[in-house]
């Protein structure tokens, strides 16, 4: 199946969302719930996620915690902290106003 | 981030690796094989180790890290190439130290601050006559009464006497001993108008400035500090001075320094002068005052002309054909060595340049070795700007190393420069120049220099070691067999140094020949065996009307003459190199001058037997004899010049001018003597002439005596015969004839060594540059060679080839260094006597100089191809 990457920018959108409906998750679990929630239409490069998680971290969008999978894994789990709920909302907006512009842009014409 | 490095990085690496783990799972059981699986669970990861570097670089640390790791591997490389270590470190080092060197210079001289508020504010005003610009003449007291009363540009005015002189300083106690020291005679407003306040006490009133009311002093910070303890009580005190009592109203703060005019002073005193003590037409005095705010000086030369022209009218006879000017007071006596300066600073910055060329050559040889070490990091992910980084890295590493050592270099060599040229005597007016320190702006300019030179040669490697493809280098054997693009670069590097070595050379060259015409211009007097000395001799009390103004002039010849050994004697107003005043005059027999435009010529008093004692020739008529005395005719000795320009056609003796104007004084040519430099062997020669003592009178005198031999000797002898016939009149400025005639040529001695020891400098840098080429260029080429001769080139074939793939570049570098030369030596400008920038000879002579250098520098590595062995040469693989 084809998959399309996620437009240049949006990775972080997507985590931040991702943060808010799954509560504590770790990178795999991130990954897969994008997978999931687009229908396995977005594919991740999912090393990318790392890089991205840490800048995260540093901004303080995140906060990480090491804890335990289920299958007895040592793994570090992320969790959303406010100043990255504020972020999410900006980066929505963001998104939604972009997308507006393309839409109204390739109806004219 | 820093130290928990590996902590950071294990604790990443686990967590990617479960990542990857848990989707090759899920790959699994959507049915791939695990072979499969494992693949596309790597392929959808992606790079492990480059996102481990990314996500440690979000953090933003990184480039500090990065630059320790490039530290600390240039070290270690340095370490591994200690050869090409040192010889990059000298060869930076020269470059480097050179540049401190003469910027600590500049620093010492142009760049200290003045310790006056607003010195751009303070300027000269001066006499002019003549109606010419350039006729400047110092004030008289009178007129500058008048200035000082109706001018309206000015804060404020001052003059000060423009002849200091010793002050004898009497015993104090028993600890000193009598000292003379050099002082100045000033009025009231003289620390006013530059803005300076004392330390202690306070500066004169006015009312001190009478005679009588005048034995107050100012002390400098240095003089009270060594002589008097630094102690705070000493305002109030009296001390004595030429035996006399004199209170000490103040000391000056540390940072005042004068020496502006002639010499550093110690102690101040109150011109001490009634309004009878001068004449309006006795020119002793230096005048500078401070603009008002908002006054320009263009404003403030305009006013003065007017003024002058008011008391010109007032006073026709004295003042004929007076103007006045202005000029700035910052500017007075910098020019030149702002000038100079610069030369320097760019002729050691071409050096420079010509040493990062060599160090960049250099390491581009160096870096053809490393080729394969960079392949392999590009071809493992490094990016191009990573290795740039870490390359120019390793560059200033070597530069600041470089530096350090140029900052030893340029310490030793601050020290040798200031004796060898004794640049204590470069009078620098108004600041103290007794060192030259290495200090903080010193310091902060060598290393920004450092930085840059290792940037600079630095983009050599970069460039060379990012170019080209990953393949090559990797192969096992790698062909070496004709000399890649990158040669092109080297000998570009080559031709460039070549053109910066003419420039200086070139520059070099022009001071060489400005200064050898100059020493050979003649300067109109024999100056050998010639002691001169300064003595105030003042009008009112001792030589008073006649019989009183013949008596100095006799006193020297009986005398001072009849010291054993003595051959004549005889005095001057104004010693030649040392300036001049100046007069208008109307010419008798011809059609009188408009007053504004009175002919000028420069004017000086001088007793019988001063022309005789200097060795100046008398080519017409006579010199001045006792019998020239006030109840005689008056009587002037022109100079060849003033006799050229005013009797061109006719004899001039027995001619005769009204000084001042058309009823001044009739004073007839008697004599006409050989002409004199008088401001220095490259002004050129004005009108002058003189009259005697006997007649006109001035108050400080030069005295000059001729003796046998080794003048210097005689100067304990002199003083005692001065102090016979004017006790108690100390003398000051003892200096022989030939020491002022070499210290004229001083300020151009000075950088001319200097270039000429930079030039040599930058050629040999520039030849040892093109060994170095030369030499690896044969070495990458001996494949070619060892062909070349087993198909029956012979070595002088070789030889040749060699030499005119070399002499190309150098020829190219020779040419664009003359174009350059002609374009920047013109800013020598007036650091250049006698020679047009573009001098051929000069010019022409540089080049074949360089041309044959770098023929040589060809020749002796391009000797060791002809004896590559053909088969040797071949089996190397």
């Amino acid at each position: 199946m084809h998959q399309d990457e996620i437009p240049p920018g949006t990775l972080y959108l997507l985590i931040l969302k991702a943060l808010t409906r799954g509560g504590e998750l770790h990178g795999y679990e991130i990954a897969s719930w994008i997978e999931l929630v687009s229908d396995d239409v977005l594919q991740v490069e999912e090393g990318s996620l790392y890089p991205a998680l840490q800048r995260m971290l540093m901004k303080g969008w995140v906060t990480a915690k090491w804890g335990v999978t289920p299958g007895k894994r040592r793994a570090r789990y992320y969790r959303l902290t406010p100043l990255g709920r504020k972020q999410l909302e900006v980066e929505v907006s963001q998104f939604e106003r972009v997308v507006q512009a393309i839409t109204r842009a390739i109806q004219t014409a | 981030m820093l130290i928990h490095h590996n902590q950071f990085d294990s604790d990443l690496d686990e967590e990617m690796r479960l990542h990857r783990e848990l989707r090759e799972r899920e790959q699994i059981e959507r049915g791939l094989s695990p072979k499969e699986a494992h693949y596309t669970a790597q392929r959808r990861f992606g790079n492990d180790l480059a996102l481990r570097e990314e996500s440690r670089d979000m953090w933003g640390w990184n480039w500090l890290e990065n630059l320790i790791q490039d530290i600390g591997y240039g070290l270690r490389t340095l370490r591994k190439n200690p050869g090409f270590a040192a010889v990059a470190i000298l060869t930076l080092a020269l470059g480097i130290g050179a540049n401190t060197t003469i910027f600590s210079l500049m620093n010492a001289t142009l760049l200290r601050p003045l310790a006056f508020p607003n010195p751009d504010r303070l300027v000269l005003v001066w006499e002019t006559f003549g109606k010419r610009p350039d006729n400047w003449n110092i004030v008289s007291a009178p007129n500058f009464w008048d200035f000082e009363r109706q001018s309206h540009s000015f804060e404020g005015m001052a003059i000060f006497d423009s002849a200091g002189r010793g002050y004898n300083l009497s015993a104090t106690g028993a600890k000193q001993d009598p000292e003379q020291v050099s002082g100045l005679r000033v009025t009231a407003g003289f620390f006013g108008v530059l803005g300076v306040k004392p330390l202690l006490g306070r500066t004169f009133l006015p009312e001190e400035e009478i005679r009588g009311r005048d034995h107050e002093v100012i002390l400098s910070y240095g003089l009270w500090k060594r002589r008097y303890g630094g102690d705070p009580q000493l305002v109030g005190r009296t001390i004595k001075i030429d035996g006399e009592d004199f209170m000490v109203v103040g000391v000056m703060p540390r940072e005042f320094h004068w020496q502006f005019w002639s010499g550093p002073r110690q102690l101040w005193v109150p011109v001490g002068y009634t309004k009878t003590d001068y004449g309006r037409d006795e020119n002793s005095f230096i005048a500078f005052a401070r603009l008002k705010s908002g006054v320009t000086m263009a404003q403030a030369r305009v006013e003065m002309e007017t003024l002058a022209g008011r008391v010109r009218q007032q006073y026709p006879k004295e003042d004929a054909g007076m103007g006045a000017t202005v000029t700035s007071m910052g500017d007075f006596e910098m020019e030149g060595l702002r000038t100079t300066m610069l030369a320097l600073l760019a002729a050691v910055g071409f050096v420079l340049l010509i040493a990062c060329v060599n160090v960049a050559n250099l390491s581009l040889a160096r870096g053809a070795t490393r080729q394969k070490e960079f392949a392999i990091r590009r071809a493992l992910g490094a990016a191009d700007a990573r290795i740039a980084r870490q390359l120019l890295t390793e560059s200033v590493l070597l530069a600041l190393m470089g530096g350090g050592a140029g900052w030893l270099l340029a310490a030793w060599s601050t020290k040798l420069l200031f004796h060898l040229f004794r640049l204590e005597t470069m009078h620098l007016p108004l600041r103290e120049f007794n060192s030259i320190t290495l200090d903080s702006r010193v310091f902060a300019f060598t290393l920004l220099v450092s930085c840059l030179t290792g940037v600079l040669f630095g983009l050599a490697p970069a460039f060379s070691a990012l170019r080209g493809g990953i393949n090559e280098p990797l192969k096992e054997c790698g062909r070496g067999s004709t000399e890649g693009g990158g040669s092109r670069l080297r000998h570009a590097l080559v031709a460039s140094e070549v053109a910066l070595a003419l420039v200086v050379l070139c520059g070099a060259g022009l001071m060489i020949e400005s200064l050898a015409r100059l020493l050979g211009v003649d300067p109109g007097l024999n100056p050998k065996n010639v002691l001169t000395l300064q003595m105030s001799v003042p009008q009112e009390d001792i030589y008073v009307g006649p019989p009183g103004l013949p008596r100095f002039c006799q006193d020297l010849d009986e005398h001072v003459s009849a010291i054993p050994g003595v051959v004549s004697a005889g005095a001057i107003a104004h010693l030649p190199f040392e300036g001049n005043a100046g007069r208008g005059f109307q010419i008798e027999g011809q059609p009188p001058a408009d007053p504004e435009h009175m002919p000028g010529a420069d004017y000086s008093v001088a007793c019988p037997n001063y022309f005789r004692t200097m060795g100046i020739l008398i080519l017409a008529g006579r010199e001045f004899t006792h019998l020239d005395t006030l109840s005689a005719p008056g009587v002037i000795v022109i100079n060849e010049t003033m006799a050229r320009k005013f009797w061109p056609n006719d004899n001039s003796i027995g001619r005769v001018i009204r000084l001042g104007g058309s009823d001044g004084p009739r004073l007839t040519v008697v004599g006409m003597v050989g002409d004199v430099h008088y401001s220095g062997l490259d002004a050129p020669m004005r009108p002058q002439f003189f009259r005697p003592y006997t007649q006109a009178g001035w108050p400080v005198m030069s005295i000059v005596v001729r003796t046998r031999n080794a003048p210097s000797m005689f100067t304990s002898a002199i003083k005692k015969a001065l102090a016979e016939f004017l006790p108690d009149r100390p003398v000051s400025d003892v200096e022989t004839m030939q020491d002022i005639v070499h210290d004229s040529t001083g300020s151009r001695r000075f950088p001319m060594l200097l270039l000429a020891g930079f030039a040599f400098l930058a050629l040999a840098l520039a030849a040892v540059g093109i060994v170095g080429v030369v030499g690896y260029s044969v070495a990458q080429r001996t494949h070619e060679i060892g062909i070349r001769m087993a198909l029956g080139a012979r070595a002088a074939d070789v030889l040749s080839l060699l030499l005119r793939g070399s002499m190309k570049w150098v020829l190219t570098g020779i040419g664009f260094g003359l174009v350059g030369s002609a374009g920047l030596t013109g800013l020598l400008g007036t650091l250049l006597y006698g020679v047009r920038p573009t001098d051929p000879t000069v010019l022409g002579c540089v080049s074949v100089l360089i041309a044959a250098v770098g023929l040589l520098a060809s020749y002796l590595p391009a000797r060791r191809a002809t004896k590559v062995d053909p088969m040797v040469a071949l089996r190397y693989e």
